[in-house]
């Protein structure tokens, strides 16, 4: 494909990169409202991406000339991660820097640019967003290994920035080894799967393990010890067994909105990566075309893939939920909870129908939001310039700020599963997965654990409303800045009134995971993308509706 | 074996090269992977553990160049010069964090650093 076609898929990316170029100066800037004004640019340039993504998926000719597996994923997942992103600007803004801007204003200290971090702050989340956008457009494994690398390096920087405390330091460096032990077993796994199939590219990857998996002999055992170190390594970044431990430690370290940043970016990037890896081996149904024109059913992930990821997905949901009932702080609940609902979303990966993707994609929209709604209210209060910590600290908060009762009730709500709530939609489209596909068992585990995960959601909900207000929940005030309170109820609201568009976002889902490059003759791959493409209008295009 | 077995029946595919010493690239490019997943396992020094890291890197790195020249295919070389990039991108971080936690507790000891841990 032409270079400039290339150029013209990433534009968003670029524009972002650039605006984490201006971000990053405008935080040392000597005016204190120039300062201020730093979020407020960071996410006029996120919605930038977010409007730039939809123009430039409407270019066909650059998409199929694209050579992506999914040349429409990246639709979907940048409008997501680009609108999350808003929120997640606004959880943070008026809590970076706020000592020493206080210090500054009241004339205490003079403005010194190495002691502010806002700039950096906001460049590094805009270059992670950027690495995540990047991994949809990834054609090979050189392209999906940088994207990796460009989500998370900012990550460890920006735990470590976030907080000036002995606890942030710690959990930035457990972070970084981890995840550079991490970056390290997927990078064997790329070079093993190089080794078995001569060839960097997915497209092409995919024809030559297909062609190896109908052989007799079928995949060498040196491409499936390849994929199972790969999705092992990438498993880090959704917080997956065995690769999870690091979860409620980094949580519970990083500041509050930090914590929500690390529980909805790296998620995505993971799940896309392991999406994208698992096309590459090769789905069961996914209906491909042989050179003379006539449908064949793919065999689907090699049988020792889906064993491992079985395995993973199981452990990963039951430790996850048996980790979170042990716990009181409510950070570390939510690592939990977010390790657990990684085990969910893998349900969908091993189904791996068009249903499957289909859900892991919209489950990603509802845990995002949940988890906007959740740390919304995190980030919003604070008990005498500590953050909220202990679920003790939330006792009797309904009597004082319904609102945010209200949003922490709907955010449990949606985790759980409760029938109107975004999140039980998620759960639903996943469980149908499933069954179709016909791994029961798996299914059968995943609602027992949903059914555990209940006890300690409903405590989350439930200990501001019935609980007293004890002294130490007395001292729980509101942050000066009302930002992350106003996402908070907006998540809260969307994850009530986003379920009426529910099947919009699940069609949009669906047209984002069509294969790429149909081996056909020319006229007839027309006539059957065509029907399916008239499907992805403009005004579906905006799934969470948080901002 | 079977790992092997395949390995040497690709190569013989690709007759260019002589077999034996492919398999010697491929073996010396697990030990070193696994030399650093065991030393990140069990050593507790921060600056071993991250050398630890780079060396998982290495080896991933040198398989990548092995497996590049078996399929007489250059962009296992590409790929090579990338990781080499980031790993540089890493090491640049891993010191900066390191000296951050230098800076607070005097000790390059990782057990030093237990605060956050189960309750």
């Amino acid at each position: 494909m032409e270079f400039s076609q290339k150029l013209i898929l990433i534009a968003p990316e670029i524009l972002l990169f650039c605006g984490a170029v201006v971000v990053a100066v405008l935080g040392l800037s000597n005016s204190r409202g120039i300062r201020r004004a730093v979020p407020f640019v960071t996410a006029l340039f996120l919605a930038g991406a977010v409007v730039g993504t939809v123009y430039v998926y409407r270019n066909e000719d650059a998409l199929q000339a694209s050579g992506l597996l999914f040349p429409r994923l990246g639709l979907f997942i940048k409008c997501l991660i680009g609108v999350a992103g808003i929120g997640l600007v606004a959880l943070g803004t008026g809590t970076i820097d706020r000592t020493f801007e206080n210090a500054v204003a009241a004339g205490r200290a003079r403005f010194d640019p190495l002691r502010v971090i806002r700039g950096e702050y906001h460049a590094f989340f805009l270059l992670s967003i950027v690495g995540v956008m990047l991994i949809c457009n990834a054609t090979d494994l050189i392209w999906l290994f940088l994207a990796l690398e460009l989500s998370s390096l900012p990550t460890y920087v920006m735990v470590a920035l976030s907080r000036s405390s002995r606890r942030a330091s710690e959990s930035a460096i457990k972070y970084f080894f981890l995840g550079a032990m991490s970056a390290g077993l997927f990078l064997y796994g790329f070079a093993l799967l190089y080794g078995a199939t001569g060839t960097l590219g997915f497209l092409e990857m995919r024809d030559v393990l297909t062609t190896m998996h109908q052989s007799p002999e079928g995949l060498p055992a040196i491409a499936i010890l390849g994929m199972t170190l790969a999705l092992l390594g990438i498993g880090f970044k959704i917080a997956a067994v065995p690769m999870h431990f690091y979860a409620p430690d980094v949580y519970e370290g990083a500041a509050n909105h930090m914590t929500g940043f690390l529980s909805i970016v790296p998620k995505v990037a993971g799940m896309i990566a392991i999406i994208m890896l698992c096309g590459t081996f090769g789905w069961a149904e996914h209906v491909t075309f042989s050179p003379e024109g006539t449908e064949m059913i793919q065999e689907g992930l090699p049988a020792p893939v889906t064993a491992v990821l079985w395995m993973v997905a199981v452990l990963t949901m039951t430790l996850g939920n048996i980790g979170a009932l042990l716990q009181t702080s409510i950070k570390r609940i939510a690592a939990y909870s977010g390790i657990s609902h990684s085990g969910y979303m893998l349900i969908g990966v091993i189904a791996g129908t068009e249903n499957g993707i289909d859900a892991v994609l919209f489950y990603l929209v509802a845990y995002a939001i949940g988890t906007l709604a959740l740390f919304g209210v995190l980030s919003g209060l604070s008990r005498a310039g500590h953050e909220v910590e202990s679920l003790e600290d939330l006792a009797g908060l309904w009597r004082r700020r319904p609102r945010m009762a209200a949003a922490l009730a709907l955010a449990a709500g949606s985790f759980v599963g409760l029938p109107p709530l975004l999140g039980f939609w998620g759960k639903l489209f996943i469980f149908i997965a499933g069954v179709e596909s016909g791994h029961i068992v798996l299914v059968t585990i995943a609602a027992v654990n949903s059914a555990i995960s209940a006890w300690y959601y409903l405590h989350i909900a439930g200990v501001p409303i019935v609980k007293m207000t004890t002294p130490r929940s007395e001292a729980l005030t509101p942050q000066p800045n009302g930002s992350p309170r106003v996402v908070a109820c907006v998540a809260g609201l969307a994850l009530l009134i986003v379920p009426i568009f529910s099947r919009n976002i699940y069609t949009f889902a669906r047209s984002s995971m069509r294969y790429g490059e149909l081996t056909l003759p020319v006229e007839d791959a027309t006539a059957l993308v065509d029907p399916d493409t008239k499907k992805t209008p403009g005004p579906e295009e905006d799934p969470p509706e948080e901002d | 074996m079977t790992t092997l077995g395949t390995v040497s029946s690709l190569i013989a595919q690709a007759d260019l090269i002589d077999p034996k010493s492919m398999q010697l690239m491929l073996i010396f490019s697990a030990l070193l992977f696994v030399i650093g997943l065991v030393g990140f396992l069990t050593r507790r020094n921060m600056i071993i553990m991250f050398l630890c890291t780079e060396l998982m890197f290495q080896g991933a790195a040198l398989a990548m160049v092995a497996f590049g020249r078996m399929h007489m295919d250059a962009s296992g070389q590409v790929f090579v010069i990338f990781i080499l990039t980031v790993a540089a991108a890493e090491a640049a971080l891993a010191l900066g964090l390191v000296i951050l936690l230098y800076r607070k507790r005097d000790t390059l000891d990782a057990e030093a650093w237990s605060e956050l841990r189960e309750c």
